[in-house]
């Protein structure tokens, strides 16, 4: 195995280029690095970005859109004052991403790419309805993050691609956005479940505007929208009762298989009892500020 | 495999090595500059024993290749051992028998001193956030908690 540190950005998507090899990049490493020790993964060539952070480790916020680099760290995330108010749910996953010593060097664009059902930042991002930047030796696009993740640890970005940006807008309105996570112990812990919602009510407080829920698992082992769910939600009044019909469509909608973490059936209560608990932190915090 | 020559600065002094692409810091700390205070536990990021700081930031140096350390500043605890701060949390750390097989020690402490230079006085809360990373397997926490609380306070010896 061979690994190549170029000077610069331009360096590296020049070195991908044309590479017929497998080339893998390699960000902070935290996930990489045990996946090949533990042999699941046997990259011939290591491509190292972990050193660009003047181009690509940025917090930014101009006419409503936030941008991350996707060299930011989860500290970074943390610690950041740009991210309060609606966007405060970042803040509230960084918190309980790994562990100190974990946050400070793994990076936001590693998160994403690593494109496993236990990224954290994943569902959050989703909810947020987030972009990603792609840089090549051609040009730039942009994908939504819903279309990027293609199945576990696949993602539809070209092997010729780095990805250097992430970027949402706090939802409009009467919204919030609230996250949930649940591991075996509080610290250090790939989620049993993380779940992450952005409610927008109408302006009677009252009636359910728009749902985006996301959480890992769902059909499958990536992280996506519950999508079905997060329909039922919309133009429903927030009642005891919506919220238990829509706890229902969620376990219908979630093909959870159980794993040596946890059965599929606990997953599913755990789920539903999160979806309750975002719906009304989010109700509160919007009747709360209105 | 081709090997590279990198230079760290471990605990001041400037060493320049020779490592493999897959090499860690851990690796390189422990089995080329002969660091043995930096301990290998998991080696998968679980344990937090491998704890060091790289440019002031604490990191698990088993989750960090050597060669993404190159013209970077590491701290070891040996780095440490004629601090003020961290003499004051050696000694409370042994006055509250925060030590029993000494296996995390090293990382509790090094997690306790980054604690005490940003708060004087933590609150139990913000302790246990600090050492969340680390994994010890004998002492149940509150001796570790205990003494990190104590060693934070400044005048205290």
């Amino acid at each position: 195995m061979e690994l190549y540190s170029p000077p610069d950005l331009g360096g590296a998507l020049r070195f991908i280029e044309h590479e017929d090899k497998h080339v893998t990049v390699i960000a902070s490493g935290t996930d990489l690095i045990p996946r090949i020790r533990k042999r699941q993964v046997a990259p011939s060539i290591l491509l190292d970005i972990s050193s660009f952070k003047e181009d690509l480790r940025y917090i930014r916020q101009s006419g409503g859109v936030t941008r991350l680099g996707a060299l930011t760290t989860v500290a970074d995330l943390q610690e950041s004052p740009v991210l309060d108010g609606r966007l405060s749910i970042v803040r509230e996953a960084a918190e309980l991403f790994g562990a100190p010593q974990i946050r400070n060097v793994a990076t936001v664009g590693g998160n994403i790419c690593s494109a496993s059902s236990s990224e954290d930042l994943i569902p959050v991002f989703m909810v947020l309805g987030a972009q990603l930047k792609l840089l090549s030796a051609k040009g730039a696009r942009t994908v939504p993050l819903t279309d990027f993740l293609v199945g576990k640890r696949e993602t539809s970005m070209s092997p010729s691609e780095i990805l250097a940006e992430i970027s949402f807008e706090p939802p409009a309105g009467h919204s919030w956005t609230a996250y949930e996570k649940m591991g075996r112990r509080n610290m250090l812990i790939i989620a049993l479940v993380n779940e992450a919602l952005s409610l927008t009510m109408e302006d009677d407080l009252l009636t359910i505007h728009s749902a985006r829920l996301a959480l890992n698992r769902v059909t499958g082992k990536i992280p996506a929208m519950a999508v079905r769910t997060s329909e039922f939600l919309n133009g429903r009044k927030a009642t005891d009762e919506t919220i238990a019909e829509a706890q229902k469509v969620l376990a219908a909608e979630l093909a959870l298989t159980g794993d040596f973490r946890a059965s599929a059936s606990y997953r599913t209560e755990l789920a539903q009892a999160y979806l309750k608990r975002l719906i009304q932190r989010c109700h509160r915090k919007i009747e709360g500020s209105s | 495999m081709t090997m590279r020559v990198i230079s760290l600065n471990v605990n001041g002094t400037d060493h320049s090595v020779q490592v493999g692409p897959l090499d860690r810091l851990i690796d390189v700390l422990r089995d080329q500059l002969g660091f043995k205070s930096v301990k290998e536990g998991c080696s998968t990021g679980d344990c937090g024993i491998c704890a060091v700081m790289v440019d002031g930031k604490l990191v698990n140096s088993c989750l960090m290749l050597a060669s993404q350390c190159d013209g970077r500043r590491v701290l070891t605890l040996e780095g440490l051992v004629n601090d003020l701060s961290m003499k004051r949390l050696q000694g409370s750390f042994i006055a509250n028998n925060a030590a029993q097989c000494g296996f995390c020690t090293p990382a509790m402490l090094m997690a306790s001193w980054d604690l005490a230079r940003h708060k004087a006085d933590p609150s139990e809360d913000e302790i246990k956030v600090a050492i969340s990373g680390i994994l010890c397997r004998c002492t149940g926490y509150y001796q570790i908690i205990d003494s990190v609380r104590e060693g934070c306070k400044r005048g205290t010896t």
